[in-house]
């Protein structure tokens, strides 16, 4: 077969000509290398994920002190007068309220009751939440504590530049939980009762993390969505409650800083 | 060619093409993965998936951008575009399982249905830098949907070519949408200057071949000159090469003239099937065998052969000594016209 006489009909065997079949042969090689060297680049290329850790697989029992608002949370004693405080979730993009519904018949308040829970850990970088799936895992097993917990102590109005996460994901569940490409489900984590979390970073680039009430100290979610996965500067009341931060803000004080969040 | 049709005509070629492509998304998919589980050991599957069919559909796309002109460009690619709907198609499942599990991992589960919040969960519609990227994204799996949905014979004739022709043209809109959906979502935050210039480099080599094969389009023999009865002069017999065409521009149609067996017909260039240039066909069997996916037509009448039934415009040819000339009044689809004799 001549060279320009080639005429490639699919149904008619043997009609792909030598020529052809090498300059296919030769392009299938450039295509190969293309994609094994966009494979190896965008590998190479991805920042590194945190090491935070979802125990999605296994459940651990937990027993301490409920406290319900701004966000529910579990006082766990973790050594002689050491306690952790623990932020309870609910299963998906949820809060872990609607699984006290069956407890609340029977008992008038739960804030102060001694619970034990089951659920899987949530934890990285000294903070731990429980993702709780079932009120079938939250069992109440002990009287109000006698003891008074502690009150919040006030630090004092300080402004933070960070960003708005939902911890849920961002302290293990996703990777990345956090950012652009995250910033829909923190909307939908935190419009569903997940606490929202401010991640800010001082000058020397260390993480702090604040639980963002508003100004009564009251959980805030629908009015901060706007702000969620953002880089953000907040200004506000920081209090300390044991291991945790609380900022309380006014929403409108938010400011988006438009500049890339150092907590990427 | 069929008559009935069936989910898909299988031949040989087309077991090569599908295992090739199989074996580019395999390649692709266990070097993608492997490598980031091994330096980056914290990944999650989720985002395994969703970043792996994700650049793997990017680059699928690329390559079926880049056929079209590229075998415009050199027939020796034609074989390629041959069978690319089935490129099409396993992109748009790549596209898909990107698009599928983003939508689960991000919206699912929460209090709005998933899809509602695809497009409620971010309201910066008029922030560039904080532009939903994901609704650009969406919109562009919607396209692609249609497309794979309807790249079958059925729907070609169904829809009629022009239909299905333009329907498919939106890969180019859907192309756009994806490229703004990396560039205002992904790229924002994984940004390396590496992967930022392959997808620019992408980009600058579909634009290019496209301008390319424009080019080459618009360079399509003019006519030169029109003589006293209204017939325009094509060109000498000497210049079309046996069992071969020329392309000709008349009245603003493209018109195939053929030479064969010592005669001449001319058809209208535009195959029935997907609008393939015809003239860059070849007489085959004595039919007029197009060039993208060997439908033919007899160039005396421009039908398929029986018992096929499509049918393209005829037109008129007579010689002045060895010049060739055409009336630019074609005739029906199908219509008989007598093959002129090329006196020795």
């Amino acid at each position: 077969m001549k060279k320009q006489d080639e005429f490639f009909v699919p149904y008619i065997n043997g009609s792909l000509g030598s020529n052809t079949k090498k300059a296919i042969r030769r392009l299938v090689y450039i295509i190969s290398i293309a994609i094994i060297v966009i494979a190896v680049v965008f590998a190479f290329a991805q920042k590194p994920f945190k090491n935070g850790s979802f125990e999605l697989t296994s459940e651990t029992r937990l027993t301490g002190v409920f406290h319900e608002n701004p966000y529910p949370m579990l006082r766990v004693k973790v050594a002689d007068d050491s306690y952790k405080n623990i932020l309870l979730v609910g299963f998906g993009k949820a809060s872990v309220k609607r699984y006290f519904a069956r407890l609340r018949k029977d008992f008038e308040t739960l804030e102060g009751k001694e619970l034990a829970i089951e659920g899987n850990l949530i934890y990285y970088n000294g903070k731990t939440l429980v993702q709780i799936n079932s009120e079938e895992k939250i069992k109440v097993t002990g009287n109000p504590d006698p003891k008074t917990p502690p009150s919040k102590e006030k630090i004092g109005e300080a402004t933070l530049t960070g960003e708005i996460i939902d911890p849920k994901c961002y302290f293990g569940v996703m990777k990345p939980g956090n950012g652009r490409i995250h910033r829909s489900c923190a909307v939908r984590c935190i419009s569903g009762g997940i606490p929202p979390v401010l991640a800010a970073t001082d000058r020397q680039h260390n993480l702090q993390y604040y639980l963002i009430t508003d100004m009564n100290g009251c959980a805030i979610h629908e009015r901060i969505l706007p702000y969620v996965g953002k880089p953000v500067e907040i200004t506000g009341i920081v209090e300390m409650y044991e291991d945790w931060q609380f900022i309380r803000v006014n929403v409108q004080d938010i400011r988006e800083t438009g500049e890339t969040s150092l907590i990427y | 060619m069929g008559l009935d049709y069936k989910f898909v005509l299988w031949n040989q070629y087309k077991k090569k093409y599908d295992m090739i492509i199989a074996g580019f998304m395999i390649i692709f998919l266990f070097l993608f993965s492997g490598i980031t589980l091994i330096v980056n050991r914290e990944t999650t599957i989720e985002t395994l998936v969703i970043r792996g069919f994700g650049i793997l559909a990017m680059v699928l796309l690329h390559i079926i951008l880049v056929i079209g002109p590229l075998s415009r460009l050199q027939p020796k690619f034609l074989p390629i575009l041959y069978n690319r709907r089935h490129l099409g198609v396993s992109m748009f499942l790549a596209a898909l399982v990107h698009g599928g599990f983003s939508i689960f991992q991000f919206h699912t589960l929460g209090d709005t249905f998933p899809i509602y919040s695809v497009f409620t969960s971010n309201l910066d519609y008029f922030s560039l830098l904080n532009f939903p990227f994901q609704v650009l994204g969406f919109f562009a799996l919607l396209i692609l949907f249609t497309m794979a949905a309807t790249s079958h014979d059925f729907f070609l004739a169904n829809l009629s070519a022009v239909t299905w022709k333009l329907l498919h043209m939106l890969v180019y809109v859907a192309y756009v949408l994806i490229l703004l959906h990396v560039f205002l979502g992904a790229f924002q935050q994984e940004t390396s200057l590496l992967t930022i210039s392959i997808l620019g480099l992408g980009f600058v080599l579909v634009a290019v071949l496209q301008l390319l094969s424009a080019r080459k389009e618009l360079r399509t023999n003019k006519i030169e000159s029109v003589d006293s009865e209204g017939w325009f002069r094509v060109c000498e017999v000497d210049e079309i090469e046996d069992n071969r065409a020329k392309i000709f521009i008349v009245n603003h149609e493209d018109v195939a003239i053929f030479k064969y067996e010592n005669k001449l017909s001319a058809i209208h260039n535009v195959c029935k099937h997907q609008g393939g240039p015809l003239g860059e066909g070849k007489i085959i069997d004595g039919c007029i065998t197009c060039p993208w996916h060997g439908y033919q037509y007899l160039p005396e009448n421009g039908q398929s052969p029986p018992p096929y039934t499509e049918k393209v415009a005829t037109y008129d040819l007579k010689l002045v000594g060895s010049t060739v000339f055409i009336d630019p009044n074609g005739h029906a689809e199908g219509t008989e016209v007598e093959p002129l004799i090329i006196s020795k």
